[in-house]
């Protein structure tokens, strides 16, 4: 379960202070597909990086399963993120010089997993996105942006992480591929009990997440979730 | 794929930048590896050098004026009181005979009935010449009189033969020595190149150790036999003193010498030894109360000799800084290339900490990827160096020692021959075979020196790569990640 507690960030930018993290506050049940809409720049990717323990937010608190990150050391952080998260994110952010495989295998190897059964797990994820097996070996900088993106998420999946965090997955992606990816997620957050949370400017597919969030001046607002409400109603 | 392979992909990431950084490197890892086989071999000589002439004082006889001669001879008695001295450890006497043979004897009487005896280069003065004495040999010299010789012995045959158009060819006699142990005139053990020593050197013998060039000159080797007042020897060995004129001469016995030269007991000079560097100044004062300013000057090859160890010591101490320097120039273009490396990979830093590399990791990609570039950069500078080194340290060593060498040769040339130098032809240079040991400075590169150096290196690379890429994967991820 993911508690936020009174979250903010502010920078400062000259004499001008920016908060685009202003007192948030939600949970999320573990197994959660959850989703945030947002103009750009309204603090998506500054939350999301928040909840990654990629930064430190001003004041406020994030708890994973009741333990606080705010107090964390550096060295558990960067355990936690080996462990409790997956990353997609929106530039991809791969390694350009290794293949698919290898950059699928990396977070993997940081596990301690030993070299033959990350690499069949790394095929795997990556059949599981739709890369082409004759690709698994190119590197990085040879594939197009969306099978750089199936990449991506296969990644982000390779140490089966209790908090999948990302930010424009199907941003690079056709249509047909997007919804692949939508319904891999799904099925991750219901069947394997992981808890997603997306940034997306896709409404198809904010609609399609079990809780919607806005964002929009620091402040998160829930929209309700259309589909669960539709499941929900009596006929 | 295991951080070592990264790290090598990485290291070729971009080949062309790679082999610059590859080809500087080389150059700042060779002349560093070179500076120090230098240092090695210069810090190798100076060691030799004291331990072979620094302790070691010469002693003869008083008032010797070259090679005219002069003063009381040394005695066997002088000996024994040399030996009582305090520090002194051993004494070994010498009695050097100048041998010719019959054409040149002839050729020379006929000269010097005509132009009052030889200038030549400098005189006939070697060692102990103000008491060798002259003795017929089937021997030629090995060493030619050159142009300077002849051209003075035409002009000093002019000026005392009037119509004398051409004057008889001066040459170079060989100098026999009989020594009482198996050394030479500076003290230092012969080098023998074939067959063995005389054995007891207090005893007379018939055997002899030649020079090589002059057994060379005259066909001899080992077993060979040849004259000496009449009388046969045999060449018991070959030794190669280093120089032209310490190969043209031969050891005997010390006995044998004294009964060739009828003066038994004499000695020409004697080599005294002490005990260490630090008692030569005491034991040189002691040594010449004892045996009398009046009967015995005692002279310190070392005090000739400081100058230009002295000037090797700074040698030393020069390729010592030049090694440190090039060292500290191959850390810093290793930590520039490190930041630049680091700089530019940032964002990779930052996702890398993203997906849970702990530091360590990323520490240990970045240290074996500069320690890839380094041992390519070691391997072409060892093999700079391994070409580079023998002639770095010989240039070192002329430019530093030839004003020492000069101004020592200058000094000498008021000595008697005697003093230890060798050879001690010409102008009786008290360095004699010197200049050339100083300057034999042989530059190898050994493989634990080129392994020290290499190690350094590699150390100030681990350093160098280590510090940007900890203090990068120190910041919080985003803001690699944002900044970019």
């Amino acid at each position: 379960m993911i508690e936020v507690k009174n979250l903010v960030r502010t920078f400062k930018s000259g004499d001008r202070t920016i908060t685009p993290v202003n007192d948030v506050s939600f949970e999320l049940e573990q197994g959660t597909l959850a989703s945030i809409v947002g103009k750009s720049g309204s603090g998506k990717s500054t939350l999301l990086s928040l909840l990654g323990a990629l930064d430190k937010p001003t004041s406020g608190d994030v708890l994973v399963n009741g333990v606080s990150l705010a107090g964390m050391p550096d060295g558990q952080l960067t355990e936690y993120r080996r462990r409790d998260i997956g990353f997609v994110f929106q530039q991809f952010n791969l390694i350009p010089n290794l293949s698919a495989l290898d950059n699928v295998m990396l977070p993997m190897e940081f596990a301690g997993i030993r070299k033959a059964a990350r690499q069949e797990r790394a095929r795997h994820l990556l059949e599981q996105v739709q890369l082409d097996p004759d690709k698994h070996v190119r590197r990085i900088n040879r594939l197009s942006g969306g099978e750089q993106q199936r990449v991506a998420i296969a990644r982000a999946l390779a140490n089966a992480p209790k908090l999948i965090l990302a930010d424009e997955p199907t941003g690079n992606l056709d249509e047909q591929t997007g919804e692949h990816i939508i319904e891999l997620l799904s099925s991750l957050s219901r069947n394997h009990n992981t808890t997603i949370l997306v940034v997306t400017h896709d409404r198809s597919l904010a609609n399609k997440t079990d809780r919607r969030f806005r964002l929009q001046q620091g402040q998160l607002t829930e929209e309700a979730a259309r589909s669960r409400i539709a499941a929900a109603s009596p006929a | 794929m295991s951080v070592l392979a990264r790290s090598i992909g990485n290291a070729f990431r971009n080949k062309v930048r790679t082999a610059a950084v590859v080809a500087v490197l080389a150059v700042a890892i060779g002349l560093a590896l070179a500076m120090l086989v230098a240092n090695q071999a210069v810090a190798g000589k100076v060691a030799e050098l004291n331990a072979s002439v620094g302790t070691v004082l010469t002693v003869n006889p008083a008032g010797g004026q070259g090679f005219e001669g002069g003063g009381e001879p040394l005695t066997a008695e002088q000996a024994a009181t040399a030996a009582a001295v305090p520090n002194v450890s051993t004494v070994v006497g010498t009695k050097a005979l100048r041998l010719r043979n019959a054409a040149e004897v002839a050729a020379q009487t006929g000269t010097q009935a005509g132009a009052g005896g030889p200038g030549g280069q400098g005189g006939a003065a070697g060692p102990g010449s103000q008491s060798a004495t002259a003795v017929t040999t089937s021997l030629t010299a090995a060493v030619d009189a050159g142009t300077l010789g002849n051209r003075n012995q035409a002009a000093t045959g002019s000026t005392g033969t009037s119509g004398s158009s051409t004057a008889p060819a001066f040459s170079v006699p060989v100098t026999a020595t009989g020594i009482g142990a198996e050394v030479d005139t500076t003290g230092k053990a012969l080098a023998l190149t074939q067959g063995t020593g005389l054995g007891d050197y207090t005893a007379a013998s018939t055997g002899a150790l030649l020079g090589t060039t002059l057994a060379e000159k005259n066909g001899l080797s080992v077993g060979s036999t040849f004259t000496i007042k009449d009388q046969s020897f045999t060449v018991a060995g070959l030794f190669d003193a280093g120089t032209a004129f310490g190969n043209n001469a031969l050891y005997l016995t010390l006995p044998t010498a004294q009964t060739l030269a009828d003066l038994p007991g004499e000695l020409s000079t004697m080599v005294v030894t002490v005990n260490s560097m630090e008692n030569v100044d005491a034991a040189k004062t002691a040594l010449q109360a004892a045996l009398g300013t009046d009967k015995a000057d005692v002279s310190q090859g070392q005090r000739n000799l400081q100058t230009a160890v002295s000037s090797l010591g700074s040698v030393k101490n020069i390729s010592f800084i030049a090694f440190v320097a090039a060292l500290a120039t191959a850390g810093l273009i290793i930590l520039l290339i490190m930041v630049m490396l680091v700089r530019e990979r940032r964002r990779e830093i930052g996702v890398l900490k993203a997906i849970g590399a702990p530091n360590r990791t990323i520490g240990l990609q970045f240290v074996l990827e500069a320690l890839v570039l380094v041992a390519m950069g070691s391997v072409v500078g060892a093999a700079v160096a391994s070409f580079a080194s023998g002639g770095i340290a010989s240039a070192l060593i002329s430019s530093n020692t030839a004003t020492a060498a000069a101004t020592t040769g200058r000094r000498g040339q008021g000595f008697p021959g005697g003093v230890p130098g060798g050879a001690g032809f010409p102008g009786g240079n008290p360095l004699g075979g010197a200049n050339q040991l100083l300057t034999s400075v042989t530059a190898s590169a050994s493989p634990g020196v080129i392994a020290g150096g290499i190690a350094a290196v590699f150390g100030v690379a681990i350093i160098g790569a280590l510090v940007p890429a900890l203090l990068t994967a120190r910041i919080r991820p985003i803001e690699v990640l944002r900044g970019e």
